[in-house]
């Protein structure tokens, strides 16, 4: 009888488990690749930033470089095609253009700018339970050619931004799109790829998507 | 009368006195707005006072901060508690940094050009349209983009931003999540009531209504709301100032049954001792309710302070109670003095209803009424209910003693005289402040809770509680375009630090001429089109885009001035409306202060705009009208003194007997001064009603003292009625005098002191004759 009982509670017990199980082995791949491109303390970074705009002919693109500064203290230096310097951290953001003034606002004000800063602290914080509180994490393809995509769970970022997608070969990253619940888009090459550059001034974005998945 | 029908009578009293409380208390409204109890405003300031401002816009706002929990939650129960407030008629607006890009009604959109300063020194042509469509497209590529994507068609100049930026409080916190924070990490939100800061009931009602939002938000159990504002100080305040005097009042109500056991060794007097008292308040209560319909509270505070006197009727009829006489006898001896006492102090209070001011004439009524009530009873219901059985009180061991003890005492005939000059020479020469003209003295705020609000104060840029910058003209127009005209003068003073910051009425809505003079300047549709095409050439705008913005201007180009009224609609009118008020036939507006530095150099604006704008400090105003409230009272209180010194005389036939009773109680009144004036305690309204009721008990004392009788039973009698009175008044505001609360301090102290001088002089300076040795 004892015997039986204790049988039964095993049972119970490991099917209650499953479900982790099975989440724990598809988060496995995106922990992998965060724990392999952890920079401890600050990194920083080329880019070269396409964003698609629904009331624009043509992408505009700006780069420039970034500095990720640890914790959630971004720095975004963009030098062509004009000079500007927008500082995040502390849940502001000041953006200074050339040596003009400097403007500030809230961080919440510019989700598109959170997010990013989100993605940065997924790429290089190498922290997933951090990254897991904000976004549903997955992760696709193998440790040598990767797709990993954060979707918002709730709050102000979920209703601007859809999703944003990081393609990468083994521990580096080549882009970051992030996709905007209006439609637009704005891709981001970095590393390697922002220092090849663009094949073409204004990409299209299919050609600049494809790009980033292939070689 | 048998025993049962004494006990009937006496269940009919009680159930008298406790219907007509009852009925009073569902007819009578207790008024809590100070207005009705002040004497009429005489300057302008004082009216503006008094009708419109209360103590000012800054005495109107709460200041708020939520902690207790992880900074994304605080910022979600800022936003719901903001939610929340927006749709509560208690409150005018609340703010917690998310300024909403919809801070114009969507209606009133096209009047952007109208409200804004773009169109003052540029005008919608291609080269101005050109460098801000080049701008955009820099801030469509910045972090910014998506909080312009969903306006630039329509704004592309983006006028909304501007105002939204215009309108922002000058000085704001630190924003994270969206909302304002603290240094200390707490969610910080400003809101400010419909109420004005001077009715303390209907501030009361907006705090219990926001702190009743605030626990029904989902997740508000574990976070914690604190409440900083002049509103919510005074409700803390008074209700610490109750919750301590109901504790002494637990204390000295054991203490007074333990006396009346002891004096009269009976439980009989326990029972019927309150009822003249409580009799007499509650006909007073409904004399009130039915000649005002309303009372004021400190008319009702001030009243039952007065109306203390009353609880001495009883007490001399238990003690004056004769062996050889039935109850009803005994009180018929008693009654031509306890008569010619209510009768005297009744005509003084008379005074106070000639006075002209409503609150005293309510407190007039309600003491007159109350003492003729509580001494009919006590006349004519009083004896009815005791029982046949008593102990007469002359033989209440040591009584004997005590009145030798008393008769032996020297009666030196030159010390009334020395008292007299020394007293008036303290009273004076001392050093120090007679008055005190600051209530808020008498009722501090905790320090904590001021601390609290000058942390959140400087965060929030909270206006300043004392001075307002009044801007006065003939028309709400006239306001604005003033407004306007001194905003550079203005500015020029922030600039060199006099303030840190002045909030105009133009600032939120610009006079009808310059809003047609921007008007004038806009282009119309065909000109504008051909301007836009021209400063979009080769920018990746797509054709068509802007249409909105086209048509926006096309109907700003038509539009009438948009008036006060219009704008109320808007979510910042509410706070224009505080701002522009028609007052006594002519239009006043209110600048906001913050931080002020130098109130001489704001003053002095009053010079260079000929007297229309000037600096109106609230602080100075009240205290102004509270001196001549005060002066007032002091002109009825002497009126009373001379009514009170002619009835007496009147009554003991002749001054020379008068000046027994007159004389002790002008002293011992100078005495309590004397007192007072020496410890350096300036006096305010609470020490005078207290020296009126310590008068009104020294009246009696000295009434008895002076009573002729040839009987040494009846003499004892009356020391013994007159020390239950004078330890129970002792023992009820000597322990009050031991508060810390400065209001239950100055009543206690006052009156206790009153008590003791009045009862020596009265004794020291009763005529020699009646005060024989006994042996």
């Amino acid at each position: 009888m004892q015997s039986e009982r204790a049988m039964r509670r095993l049972a119970f017990a490991s099917l209650a488990l499953l479900p982790c199980a099975m989440s724990l082995a598809a988060t496995d791949l995106a922990t992998t690749i965060l724990s392999r491109m952890a920079k401890p303390g600050a990194a920083q970074t080329e880019f070269i930033e396409v964003s698609y705009r629904g009331m624009l002919d043509r992408p505009l693109v700006t780069s420039g470089t970034m500095k990720w500064l640890g914790g959630d203290r971004l720095e975004r230096d963009i030098e062509k095609p004009y000079k500007a310097v927008a500082k995040i951290g502390d849940g502001r953001m000041s953006v200074q253009r050339g040596n003009g003034a400097v403007q500030a606002m809230p961080i919440a004000r510019a989700p598109q700018m959170a997010a990013i800063l989100s993605g940065f602290r997924a790429l290089l914080g190498g922290d997933i339970t951090q990254v897991s509180r904000d976004f549903e994490v997955k992760a696709a393809g193998n440790e040598a050619r990767w797709v990993m995509s954060l979707t918002p769970r709730s709050g102000e970022l979920k209703s601007r931004v859809q999703s944003i997608v990081i393609d990468g070969r083994d521990d580096a990253p080549r882009c970051m799109t992030l996709n905007e619940s209006d439609g637009d888009t704005t891709i981001t090459l970095v590393g390697a790829t922002a220092r090849a550059g663009l094949q073409s001034a204004a990409p299209l974005q299919s050609a600049l998507a494809a790009y980033c998945r292939n070689d | 009368m048998s025993r049962g029908a004494k006990i009937a009578l006496y269940l009919a009293w009680l159930i008298a006195v406790a219907a007509i409380g009852f009925g009073v208390a569902r007819n009578l409204k207790i008024g809590s707005d100070l207005r009705s109890f002040m004497p009429p405003p005489q300057t302008s300031d004082q009216k503006l006072l008094l009708d419109e401002i209360g103590e000012g816009p800054g005495s109107r706002l709460l200041l708020l901060a939520i902690s207790g929990a992880p900074p994304e939650r605080l910022a979600q129960l800022s936003q719901r508690l903001k939610t929340a407030l927006q749709g509560d008629p208690h409150f005018l607006r609340v703010a917690n940094g998310n300024a909403d890009l919809d801070a114009l009604a969507s209606d009133l959109l096209p009047y952007r050009y109208l409200l804004s300063s773009t169109l003052d020194t540029r005008r919608l042509d291609a080269s101005y349209l050109r460098d801000q469509l080049t701008q955009r497209l820099d801030d469509l590529s910045s972090p910014a983009a998506s909080m312009l994507k969903p306006i630039l068609p329509l704004d592309p100049t983006l006028e909304i931003l501007k105002l939204a930026q215009r309108w922002a409080p000058a000085k704001q916190p630190m924003l994270r999540d969206g909302v304002w924070f603290s240094s200390r990490g707490e969610a910080l939100l400003v809101t400010e009531t419909r109420a004005p800061g001077f009715d303390p009931g209907a501030q009361r009602a907006a705090i219990e209504a926001l702190q009743k939002r605030f626990a029904s938000l989902q997740d508000a159990k574990r976070a914690t709301l604190t409440i900083s504002g002049p509103g919510y100080f005074s409700l803390e305040v008074s209700s610490r100032t109750k919750a301590e005097a109901d504790r002494f009042g637990a204390v000295t109500s054991l203490g007074f049954v333990i006396l009346l056991l002891l004096a009269y060794r009976s439980a009989v007097p326990l029972l019927v001792t309150a009822l003249p008292l409580l009799s007499g308040a509650a006909c007073g209560f409904a004399a009130l309710a039915l000649m005002f319909g309303e009372a004021h509270g400190i008319t009702i505070a001030f009243g039952f302070t007065l109306l203390g006197v009353a609880q001495e009727y009883p007490i001399r009829v238990f003690s004056h109670r004769r062996g050889d006489a039935s109850a009803l006898q005994s009180v018929r001896g008693l009654w031509p003095l306890l008569a010619t006492a209510i009768a005297s102090t009744c005509i003084a209070y008379l005074a106070f209803f000639a006075s002209g001011v409503t609150g005293l004439q309510q407190l007039a009524v309600f003491t007159i009424t109350g003492l003729v009530v509580a001494g009919a009873c006590t006349r004519w219901l009083l004896p009815r209910v005791l029982p046949e059985r008593f102990r007469d009180a002359a033989d209440t061991p040591g009584l004997k003693g005590a009145w030798n003890f008393l008769a032996r005492l020297p009666r030196p005939r030159w010390l009334p005289w020395l008292v007299l000059i020394a007293g008036v020479l303290i009273v004076v020469f001392a050093p120090g402040k007679f008055w005190e003209d600051d209530l808020s003295a008498l009722a501090p705020v905790p320090k904590s809770m001021l601390m609290t609000q000058a942390r959140l104060g400087s965060d929030l840029g909270a206006p300043d509680v004392r001075y307002l910058l009044v801007l006065r003209a003939d028309s709400a127009d006239g306001v604005l375009k003033l407004s306007e005209r001194v905003t550079p003068q203005v500015d020029a003073l922030v600039g060199k630090h006099a303030v840190d910051a002045v909030e105009l009425p133009s600032r939120y809505l610009p006079s009808v001429e310059t809003q047609r003079a921007r008007q004038a300047k806009l282009p119309d549709a065909a000109a504008l089109q051909t301007a836009l095409a021209q400063a979009g050439q080769d920018l990746p705008f797509r054709k068509g885009l802007f249409a909105p913005f086209v048509a926006d201007v096309e109907v700003a180009r038509a539009l009438p001035p948009l008036t006060p009224q219009q704008f109320e609609k808007s979510p910042l009118g509410a706070r224009l409306q505080a701002m522009l008020l028609q007052h006594d036939g002519e239009w006043v507006g209110l600048g906001t202060l913050i931080g002020v530095r130098d109130p001489d150099a704001l003053a002095a604006l009053s010079n260079s705009t000929g007297g229309a704008v000037h600096l109106l400090d609230l602080k100075a105003s009240s205290e102004s009208l509270l001196i001549a409230y005060r002066q007032r009272i002091l002109v009825a209180l002497g009126i009373a003194a001379l009514l009170l010194c002619a009835t007496v005389t009147l009554a003991l036939r002749g001054p020379r007997r008068a000046l027994h009773v007159i004389g002790p109680m002008t002293l011992a009144t100078l005495m309590v001064l004397v007192v007072l004036r020496a410890g350096g305690i300036p006096l305010s309204l609470f020490h005078l009603v207290s020296l009126t009721l310590a008068a009104g008990l020294g009246l009696h004392y000295a009434l008895f003292f002076e009573r002729r009788t040839d009987d040494p039973a009846e003499e004892r009698r009356t020391l013994h009625a007159t020390l239950v009175c004078v330890i129970s008044a002792l023992l009820v505001f000597g322990v009050l005098a031991l508060s810390s609360v400065p209001v239950l301090r100055a009543i206690g102290l006052t009156v206790a002191l009153g008590v003791a001088f009045h009862f020596m002089l009265s004794v020291l300076m009763a005529p020699a004759a009646h005060l024989r040795r006994e042996d």
